[in-house]
């Protein structure tokens, strides 16, 4: 009945009370769990320890774990028991976020109470960013061409490509910025053809992006095994990291904004591009109305299908781009499969993001955070969890992610239905 | 929720050029030959798949790529070399899978037994065997309109159930083998209903949910063959303990020569295909899938329960795919399971549904096809690049997912009811 509720707005602020007694208990439950574990679990001598690993070498702050845990626990507890008691509409958003920050917070410090672990802040910080980048770029593609009336589940696929491209080209050439652009052509070779299935062919996008998802695994694969026999086409290559002289040297902004790689900054302002784009041009009205109401917009004297294919085509530059990122930013030659499903984490950001390019930012964030912390306890060898549940958890969070919110976001109305302009 | 509706594209011209003569054997063959119809399109796809990865081989080895340079001095190098080069490698894919000529020469005269010719084409059945489960498993959840990509998660779960009932219980093997084969299914079948339930209660599309299931299971198996209950005592490296004997399948051919690995998973496998054409065409559940796969709304009104049926048909699924997990544990790694063990059998049970069509029989070909496709990039390996099997499976279904596209590269005619694919939903 889920899709009866989604057709009628009227039955919305019916189901808001429902949910909130849903939040209210949830977040109850996590609230009790947190002061559980501070009571029952953490000793009254561990501590957390904070460094300013990056700029104040000097400073480490231990915090005795227990109460933090016990007030961020009673914190979410609270918030839980107000929304659960009736609280103001307006505030049912405040509510939450303080919850959710407050359980994931305490979280943090109870994992990072574990004898030999530091939060080492800076380091994090600044890494949970650069993860992001793959995020962003493939949930950017993914929100041209869906914007479009595209679905564009080859994500992963136009990573990959990018990736291989990439070091091979910068690997021939000797230079890595060649590179880059090589895998940026590589994006925009794939993705061009799934915009030739989906709009010429009008095939069955969902099928055809898996598909040349598998195409891309079997080419990179094959040609990797093929290229192996000889030297010289498969070594890592690296870009330098940019410092932004002493503005490098501020806590915490320093490391994380001003001392970073070119993808990232390429990357964040991609967002805003792609955000004025969509929504502040032409172009952005024409795409999203072709996404939303093909038939209306064709009528207006919009090429439907034109427009679908050369949005998809471009799109590929960025998840093309992104693909250079598993390689050339992070100095790695290429292997076999590398992208490792991120293409489709990219996805999931991508929804969270509610199709548009400032929540994909937010989506992206929150994944890469999750990835740095998992990487980051997984290293430090932190026993609370073994590392393989640990690397379990962006896929996790995808998952509730997008069981949660699917139902509440919306996609573009014509997402994934081929444009037959003789069939009105 | 946008459905992806209108896969078939309505005749453009209808076939009037020779209306004035009686159109005989010869002249409706080669109408036939020139239609973009499935059989047709079938052959084109493989034949295409097979040109384009000679393209890509010429492409990527080194020597024929430098013959190519000098082309226009001596042309026969490049023509030669490339010739041979293609020749070779589909020579060795073919011998590996199906017969290899040096035993047939020795077979000849009497050095080698049946036992040996047999190798090649008992390891394509080994490798068939998971594919035809796999292929079945997505094929089951096209029918309902589902894309099941999640059969990769699913097997590992079913390996793993299986493996547990193999080694832990002490039975004999008339309940053992049939209950580890059980637990299979069921282990898979859980793992697969979950994508389904999503589904139902949230409306989160399969495809995501399901590979991020992949993924997790991926770990997940990582992280059960190294734990103390599943780890080898004998080994050190990561591999598990072994199955008992009255929990292993019985090899079919082993009496004629001990390497022949084909075991009674392939069995089980036709006998899951035969029951999967039961199912789909003649019980009420799969009218069922069919039904809700062909039109929600109208199955809806009908007063079927859409949600049951995408939660059903994924358990469904996935203990299918299960069972392609217990056919790998119980047989050829019936001594231990590794992480390498589930290959990328689930993800080439799409291509398997997609090649077959989604129908059992279809399934059963295209396994047999992909399997021997398996076989002979493994044992030609390091000659030929043991992707080459993805490459052209990938190659081969892309084009069978979009006919127009063969359709229009070949400049075929389009068939009387139109050019058909499969459809799946939008999110």
């Amino acid at each position: 009945m889920a899709v009866d509720t989604q057709t009628l707005p009227a039955m919305v602020d019916e189901r808001a009370p429902v949910r909130r007694v849903k939040g209210g208990v949830t977040y109850a439950v996590l609230g009790l769990f947190l002061l559980a574990i501070a009571v029952a679990v953490l000793g009254g001598d561990r501590t957390t320890t904070i460094a300013f690993d990056r700029t104040l070498t000097d400073l480490h702050w231990a915090v005795p774990t227990r109460p933090v845990v016990l007030a961020l626990g009673a914190i979410t507890a609270a918030a839980g028991a107000w929304m659960l008691l009736g609280l103001p509409q307006r505030w049912t958003k405040f509510a939450s976020a303080a919850a959710v920050t407050a359980f994931v917070v305490g979280l943090l410090f109870w994992s990072y109470s574990e004898p030999g672990t530091v939060f080492r802040a800076e380091s994090i910080l600044a890494g949970a960013l650069f993860l992001s980048m793959p995020y962003i770029f493939g949930a950017l593609s993914g929100v041209v061409c869906e914007r479009s009336g595209v679905i564009n589940i080859g994500i992963e696929g136009q990573f990959l490509m990018g990736a291989f491209t990439g070091v091979l080209v910068a690997n021939i050439t000797g230079n890595v910025y060649a590179g880059m652009a090589g895998a940026m052509l590589a994006g925009l070779l794939s993705t061009m053809l799934l915009a030739l299935l989906a709009t010429k062919y009008q095939v069955n996008q969902v099928v055809v992006g898996v598909i040349l998802n598998l195409l891309a695994l079997g080419f990179t694969s094959f040609m990797y095994d093929q290229l192996k026999k000889t030297e010289g086409f498969n070594n890592a290559f690296s870009i330098p990291t940019i410092s932004w002289g002493p503005l490098a040297d501020i806590p915490i902004l320093g490391p994380v904004l001003f001392q970073q790689k070119l993808f990232v900054y390429v990357g964040l302002v991609m967002v805003f591009v792609v955000w004025f784009l969509l929504y502040r041009t032409r172009w952005g009205l024409r795409t999203r109305a072709v996404g939303e109401h093909p038939a209306a917009a064709d009528s207006m004297g919009v090429n439907v299908n034109r427009l679908r294919y050369w949005n998809v085509t471009l799109a590929g530059l960025i998840s093309g781009f992104g693909g250079a990122w598993f390689t050339i930013a992070n100095s790695l030659a290429f292997n076999k499969d590398m992208t490792a499903g991120l293409g489709f984490v990219a996805l999931a950001v991508m929804i969270v993001g509610r199709w548009n390019p400032l929540g994909v930012l937010a989506g992206a964030l929150i994944f890469g955070f999750t990835t740095q912390i998992a990487r980051d306890l997984d290293a430090s060898g932190s026993a609370l969890i073994p590392g393989d549940f640990l690397k379990m958890l962006p896929y996790a969070v995808t998952l509730v992610v997008v069981a949660g919110l699917i139902g509440k976001a919306r996609a573009p109305k014509a997402d994934g239905v081929p444009y037959n302009p003789g069939d009105k | 929720m946008s459905d992806s509706t209108a896969t078939t594209e309505a005749p453009a011209e209808q076939p009037s050029t020779d209306q004035e003569s009686k159109p005989n054997f010869a002249r409706l063959f080669g109408r036939y030959l020139t239609e973009a119809n499935s059989v047709m399109v079938t052959i084109y796809s493989l034949l295409l798949a097979f040109l384009i990865g000679g393209v890509l081989l010429i492409v990527s080895d080194e020597y024929v790529r430098s013959t190519w340079s000098y082309f226009f001095s001596r042309p026969q190098d490049a023509l030669l070399g490339s010739w041979y080069l293609i020749r070779d490698s589909y020579l060795s894919l073919f011998e590996g899978a199906i017969l290899n000529l040096n035993t047939l020469d020795r077979f000849a005269a009497g050095d080698a037994g049946v036992g040996d010719l047999l190798r090649p084409l008992s390891e394509t059945l080994t490798y068939a065997t998971p594919l035809i489960f796999t292929g079945l498993a997505v094929g089951i959840a096209f029918k309902a309109g589902l894309f099941n990509i999640g059969a990769q998660g699913q097997m590992i779960f079913g390996i793993l159930g299986a493996l547990i009932v193999g080694f832990a219980l002490d039975l004999p093997i008339w309940i053992h083998l049939p209950l580890a084969v059980l637990a299979g299914a069921a282990a898979g079948g859980l793992f697969g209903a979950v994508p389904g339930l999503l589904k139902a209660t949230t409306g989160a599309h399969e495809v995501i949910s399901s590979i991020m299931l992949n993924n997790i299971a991926a770990l997940f198996l990582v992280w059960a063959i190294g734990t103390d209950f599943l780890h080898s005592e004998l080994s050190t490296q990561l591999v598990t303990k072994g199955v008992d004997e009255s929990a292993t399948l019985p090899t079919l051919l082993s009496s004629l020569n001990e390497t022949l690995r084909v075991n009674a998973g392939l069995l089980i496998g036709i006998a899951a295909a035969v029951f999967t054409w039961w199912l789909l065409s003649k019980s009420t559940f799969g009218f069922r899938i069919r039904s809700v796969g062909f039109n929600e709304n109208a199955s809806q009104t009908a007063g079927m329960h859409i949600g049951r049926t995408y939660t059903t048909t994924m358990a469904v699924s996935g203990a299918i795919a299960g069972l392609a997990g217990a056919a790998l544990s119980l047989g050829v790694f019936s001594t231990g399971v590794t992480t390498s063990t589930p290959l990328q059998y689930g993800f080439d049970g799409i291509t398997v549904a997609l090649l077959g069509r989604a129908n059992p029989g279809g399934i059963v070909a295209a396994a047999l096809l992909f399997g021997a496709l398996k076989a002979g990039a493994l044992s030609a390996q390091p000659d030929v690049p043991v992707d080459i099997s993805t490459l052209l499976q990938a190659i081969i279904v892309l084009f069978i997912a979009a006919p127009a596209l063969v359709k229009a590269i070949l400049h075929l005619r389009t068939p009387r009811g139109g050019l058909v694919t499969l459809e799946a939903k939008g999110w």
